[in-house]
């Protein structure tokens, strides 16, 4: 126990230190063109609190990351389960409330807005969730759940909202006498373009993609995965795309992040990371996707092992635990996250030593 | 009076279902509780090379808004020491087909209306109680036997399922009991299948498994499920599977609920333990990455019916059924040019209920004909091992 808290205080006093370089960033000026500019986003659960409720352990789910992202661009966040990749988004969002970093949308940052202040930009950023059954309220019509946004914000005078949910609905490929039916009626791909369609209905610039076509079939995936490419060129949208599944975030995505137990690994434009993999962890992940072709039979980076336990990641680089190429100082020093070539990052020590 | 929405019944409706329904499930239920002589079950198989043959099998569930025809005439065979995918959307029947060899369809819901399913058995030999018998040394002689597990009294059902069949399901969280150790839980099944087994054999046993999967048995023996990750807990399946040395194995989604890099790590697994027992692995997924990887042959079903089956290769580089062609254009790949946009099939799978007699892809199918309005297509053969349904090649059988 005594270690734990040995550990944890270690942990919080090298974030402190590094507080002090991370205030000169957040004096940088905003970048006006990007929609939405995270830096060095941080964001932790308490896991023990002592009676009087200061908390003696957490779980660092997401740790230092940071990235830009333009308006009618994708950027795609992958990484196995347990990865923070679902925390990320929630708290770009602020559904979850960051621990520290800053995060600026549209020129404006919004890491300490308390919900008042928040709620214009809510219009502006929504979110699509996975599992489609759970995220549609059983007893409203689809016409209900997509007008209730319209009215709220006040997007369109009143007489005018059926017309334009309808138009709505139509963009979404949904048939306009849907409009009086229940979600229970509907498969889980009709059901994830009348979530999308709810998103969209206060026009907003940013979604939140959260594994959206992960519990739908193949061929329904496709479906959604082109309507959200083709939204997103009707209306300039901006997307972070959260996924497992490597082969959907190559199709959709303008920019990838790979994370692992909380940290950004790498991250770069898609060409970057697909065709010049930097980090081991990548290299992996890519080479771990079975290939739908019985003749290719490609030489497999085998991971041994399981991830650790984000509550009590690895000392050093945090995947040194499974990377083939540990060295001894990635088991006591964590690497830094530089730029190895233009706007490609990647943190790992083997990129840096020469 | 005309109905509002079709979509749903009236009471009435129900209620005439309902009691057609207790009627059908009554009679099934008899005779799958029956009381009979061995003969009844034991057949010969067709052809001597598989080691599982299912013919014309009908899974039905009987519900209250109808009969779902979930299993609606399926057949294809497992041949020994191979592996053979499964693949399909959800709710097309590949897990329906498997859960019926291993007779675990929930009655009196879900019946195997008709069918058979042809398993080469390797079991002892048995009195006319159905129990085994030792020989003067105390010893069990063994014998082939072809049993069809349709046929069977379900309490007769013992000699195959875990002994002669092993599953693995998809959800290792759910299917390990958490409130007994693994070890325990490993141990029962050597100790249920192996006649005068004692608790030392069945510990021996369990961690010779355990080692096999690649888990050190000291580590896990005396742990609970909770205590294991995802991966570990899949080991463990594996390893139960394992340990009554089965001929077949049914992984149903073995790696599904898992990471890919941990699902890299349990597929190496598979291959390896294939190559070390004597068995053939009956593989059922919806990754046609999965698949391809794993497969000799491979059976690709649509809506309660198989619509293309043959090789790996076949399937993969001259896929026949629009189906088949447009399941592999719509799964983005590592290696796709990803400018164009994603082909997809347009609607979505066929209600369940009140199936259509044409072919049940003919609303989203491309390359429709007049004749694809008829009747459902029967099984045209374009290689010895390849097989499809569909009617663009009636004529190819025809001529040739």
């Amino acid at each position: 126990m005594a270690k734990v808290i040995e550990k944890t205080k270690e942990l919080n006093a090298q974030y402190g230190e590094k507080q002090a370089q991370y205030a000169e960033d957040f004096a940088k000026p905003f970048d006006t063109e990007a929609i939405l500019e995270v830096r060095h986003l941080r964001k932790t659960f308490p896991l023990k609190k002592t009676m009087l409720g200061k908390v003696t352990k957490e779980l660092v789910a997401v740790d230092d990351i940071s990235f830009k992202l333009m308006p009618g661009e994708t950027l795609g966040i992958v990484g196995e389960s347990g990865c923070g990749k679902t925390t990320a988004g929630r708290a770009i969002l602020k559904l979850h409330e960051p621990t520290g970093g800053q995060i600026i949308f549209n020129g404006q940052d919004i890491t300490h807005f308390n919900s008042k202040q928040m709620r214009p930009i809510r219009k502006q950023m929504q979110i699509i969730f996975q599992d489609p059954y759970s995220s549609l309220p059983p007893r409203s019509t689809v016409g209900g759940i997509l007008s209730e946004p319209v009215q709220v914000h006040k997007i369109v005078p009143k007489a005018q909202i059926k017309e334009y949910v309808l138009d709505l609905m139509e963009k979404c490929g949904l048939r306009d006498y849907y409009y009086e039916r229940y979600p229970h009626e509907f498969s889980g791909g009709q059901r994830q373009r009348i979530c999308i369609a709810r998103a969209l209905s206060v026009n907003p610039k940013l979604v939140i993609c959260d594994e959206p076509v992960s519990a739908l079939d193949v061929s329904i995936q496709a479906q959604i995965i082109n309507l959200l490419k083709d939204l997103q060129k009707q209306m300039n949208l901006a997307y972070v795309f959260i996924s497992h599944d490597l082969s959907v975030v190559k199709f959709i995505s303008d920019k990838i992040g790979v994370m692992y137990l909380g940290a950004m690994m790498e991250f770069g434009t898609k060409e970057d990371i697909f065709r010049n993999p930097l980090h081991p962890y990548t290299k992996a992940l890519f080479s771990a996707v079975p290939n739908p072709d019985p003749t290719a039979k490609m030489e497999r980076i085998k991971l041994e092992g399981d991830i650790p336990s984000p509550a009590n990641p690895p000392k050093g680089c945090r995947f040194h635990t499974r990377c083939p190429y540990a060295k001894d100082i990635c088991k006591c020093q964590a690497p830094a996250y530089t730029e190895v070539e233009p706007g490609h990052f990647a943190a790992c020590h083997l990129l840096t030593e020469e | 009076m005309e109905k509002k929405n079709k979509n749903y019944l009236t009471g009435k409706e129900i209620r005439a279902i309902a009691k057609e329904n207790a009627q059908i499930m009554r009679r099934l239920e008899a005779f799958k509780n029956r009381i009979c002589d061995e003969s009844e079950f034991v057949t010969t198989m067709h052809d001597d090379a598989n080691i599982l043959e299912i013919e014309d099998l009908h899974t039905y569930f009987f519900t209250e808004q109808g009969t779902v025809k979930a299993v609606n005439g399926v057949s294809y065979n497992v041949p020994k020491n191979s592996v053979v995918g499964i693949v399909g959307e959800s709710g097309c029947g590949k897990s329906v087909t498997s859960m019926s060899v291993m007779r675990l369809i929930q009655g009196p819901t879900g019946q195997i209306v008709d069918g058979s399913i042809r398993f080469k058995a390797y079991d002892y030999q048995r009195d006319e109680d159905g129990e085994p018998v030792a020989d003067e040394n105390g010893e069990y002689r063994m014998e082939e036997k072809v049993y069809d597990i349709a046929q069977m009294p379900i309490h007769e059902i013992h000699r195959i399922r875990g002994k002669q069949i092993a599953m693995i399901f998809q959800e290792p969280m759910t299917s390990l009991n958490p409130v007994f150790t693994i070890g325990e839980q490993l141990d029962e099944v050597t100790l249920i299948h192996v006649p005068d087994a004692t608790k030392e054999m069945a510990k021996e046993k369990s961690c010779e498994m355990l080692r096999l999967v690649g888990i050190i048995p000291e580590n896990v023996y005396d742990r609970f499920p909770h205590e294991l990750s995802g991966g570990m807990r899949q080991r463990v399946m594996i390893a139960m599977a394992l340990a009554a040395e089965p001929r077949l194995i049914i992984a149903d989604e073995p790696t599904t609920a898992l990471d890919v890099t941990i699902q890299a790590q349990i597929l190496d697994l598979l291959q390896d333990i294939k190559k070390k027992i004597d068995g053939s692995i009956l593989l059922i997924t919806h990754d046609l990455g999965v698949i391809a990887e794993m497969a000799d042959y491979v059976v690709v079903m649509y809506a309660g019916k198989v619509i293309e089956k043959g090789t790996v290769f076949e399937i993969f580089q001259d896929p026949r059924h629009p189906y088949t062609i447009g399941l592999q254009k719509s799964k983005p790949t590592m290696t796709l040019d990803d400018s164009a946009e994603l082909y997809n099939i347009p609607g979505n799978v066929p209600n369940p209920v009140n199936m259509p007699t044409h072919c049940y892809f003919k609303e989203r199918c491309a390359k429709c004909t007049a004749k694809c309005s008829g009747e459902y297509p029967g099984m045209v053969q374009v290689s010895p091992t390849h097989f499809v349904a569909c009617h663009l090649y009636d004529e190819e059988n025809a001529n040739g």
